[in-house]
């Protein structure tokens, strides 16, 4: 392997090569609809039918000993193209300072072959958990947005039994990108301020969120 | 992609590795081949170092010059993923020591092997010659013939046969073992990089089990 490519420094700098700026929110499913449509006018292709996706999501998590760190990957299968199989590494989500426009977190995407289920069982994973996400996908550049309802599968392994997890779609607006840039979280606040009050697109403390989940 | 044979080709103890392979090349040009550039086949491994499994787990990750952009891990039981090159830095993740935390896997120092050398092209084939290094010495000889048009072995099994005893004599009498098992199914290139897993064993364990070198290789 040579080490002067792109990969080369990736491997030598043992870094994810990959940073996330993204941005979350919640609509109700009941004004969805509106916001759909004001995606469509303000993304790229709004003459084409917005893309759909419906994929199956696994989360898989490496746990030892005290002294090693939980790892978790994320398998996403895609159940409208079956044979497209994919493995996300997502790090913790950055909230940092006011100056920073967005959350940050390392992510790492790989596609994978169809085996990758047992392979990561084989290694030593275990399924956290998994859900089904549906919804669609838009893009504004380099910018991505994503409008998904989350269902719970009431089967583990069947996934046409499933439950809505709440009344509402998730909102995502997201941009990877190989190192931190003002410009990104400049273009993606201007874009979310285009879609209020339909949605707030905001930095959401996952921490304070689980805290909060936890004390209740 | 068609099909892929890789043997090990012997260097005799009163020659050099590259002189047998300066031979070896020189008859593939008399035979009208041409140069196509270098390739090169690694892998590297990784231990498993996890308290809570039964078992100890050896993966190991390979990438295969003729795929540039797909990187394949193999387990010890012979489970083979294909992906993304990038799946290699989710395995450097899990064998990285963060703030004071133990690596879930481990990687082997000194297993590193490599198989490289020149690429030629002679109408459908494609034959490699590569000199395989074990952690920067040089080991023995694989070379690796590649018949495009087809993928199913025991459709083009004799044509090949024919084809690499013309230039490396008796040595391919018969199909390399892992194929022999799966004579009729789609040829797929985790079949290449398995063949490689078991030479590159085997050059391991030679290197491991013996300084002196054994007088009948």
């Amino acid at each position: 392997m040579d080490s002067t490519g792109p990969m080369g420094q990736v491997l030598s700098s043992r870094v994810a090569p990959l940073l996330e700026n993204f941005l979350q929110g919640s609509v109700l499913d009941t004004s969805k609809d509106v916001l759909i449509h004001r995606l469509r006018g303000l993304c790229d292709n709004a003459e084409n039918q917005p893309e759909i996706f419906h994929d199956h999501e696994i989360v898989f998590i490496m746990q030892g000993n005290p002294n090693q760190q939980p790892m978790y990957f994320h398998v996403r299968h895609s159940l409208i193209h079956p044979e497209s199989w994919h493995v996300r590494y997502l790090g913790v989500a950055e909230v940092g300072d006011k100056n920073k426009l967005t959350l940050i977190r390392h992510c790492v995407d790989a596609g994978a072959s169809s085996n990758v289920v047992d392979f990561l069982n084989e290694m030593g994973f275990k399924i956290d958990y998994e859900f089904i996400a549906k919804g669609y996908f838009f893009h504004k550049g380099r910018m991505k947005v994503t409008v998904s309802k989350l269902y719970k599968i009431l089967q583990p392994g069947s996934t046409d039994q499933v439950e809505p997890l709440s009344q509402s779609h998730l909102v995502e607006l997201s941009v990877v990108a190989p190192r931190v840039q003002e410009q990104i979280g400049e273009d993606m606040k201007n874009f979310a301020e285009q879609l209020k009050p339909l949605v707030l697109l905001e930095k959401i403390d996952h921490k304070r969120l689980q805290q909060s989940l936890e004390s209740r | 992609m068609g099909v892929v044979c890789v043997y090990p080709y012997p260097v005799p103890e009163e020659k050099s590795g590259q002189q047998v392979v300066d031979t070896i090349q020189k008859q593939l040009e008399l035979l009208g081949a041409h140069k196509s550039g270098n390739f090169f086949v690694d892998c590297e491994s990784y231990q498993s170092n996890l308290q809570t499994a039964t078992q100890q787990r050896l993966l190991h990750l390979f990438h295969n010059s003729e795929q540039p952009a797909t990187c394949f891990s193999v387990l010890d039981n012979g489970m083979c993923l294909v992906s993304d090159l990038l799946f290699e830095v989710l395995i450097l993740k899990l064998a990285e020591k963060k703030s004071g935390k133990d690596s879930y896997y481990q990687q082997r120092k000194g297993f590193k092997v490599e198989s490289k050398g020149q690429r030629y092209e002679l109408g459908d084939f494609i034959i490699k010659v590569g000199s395989v290094i074990v952690a920067s010495n040089f080991r023995g000889i694989l070379i690796e013939v590649e018949y495009s048009p087809c993928v199913i072995p025991s459709e083009c099994w004799n044509l090949m046969k024919e084809f690499i005893q013309s230039f490396m004599g008796n040595i391919a009498e018969n199909p390399p073992a892992h194929i022999k098992s799966k004579m009729d199914t789609v040829y797929t290139p985790e079949d290449t990089i398995q063949q490689y897993l078991e030479h590159f064993n085997n050059f391991r364990k030679a290197t491991s089990a013996s300084v002196p070198a054994t007088p009948n290789r």
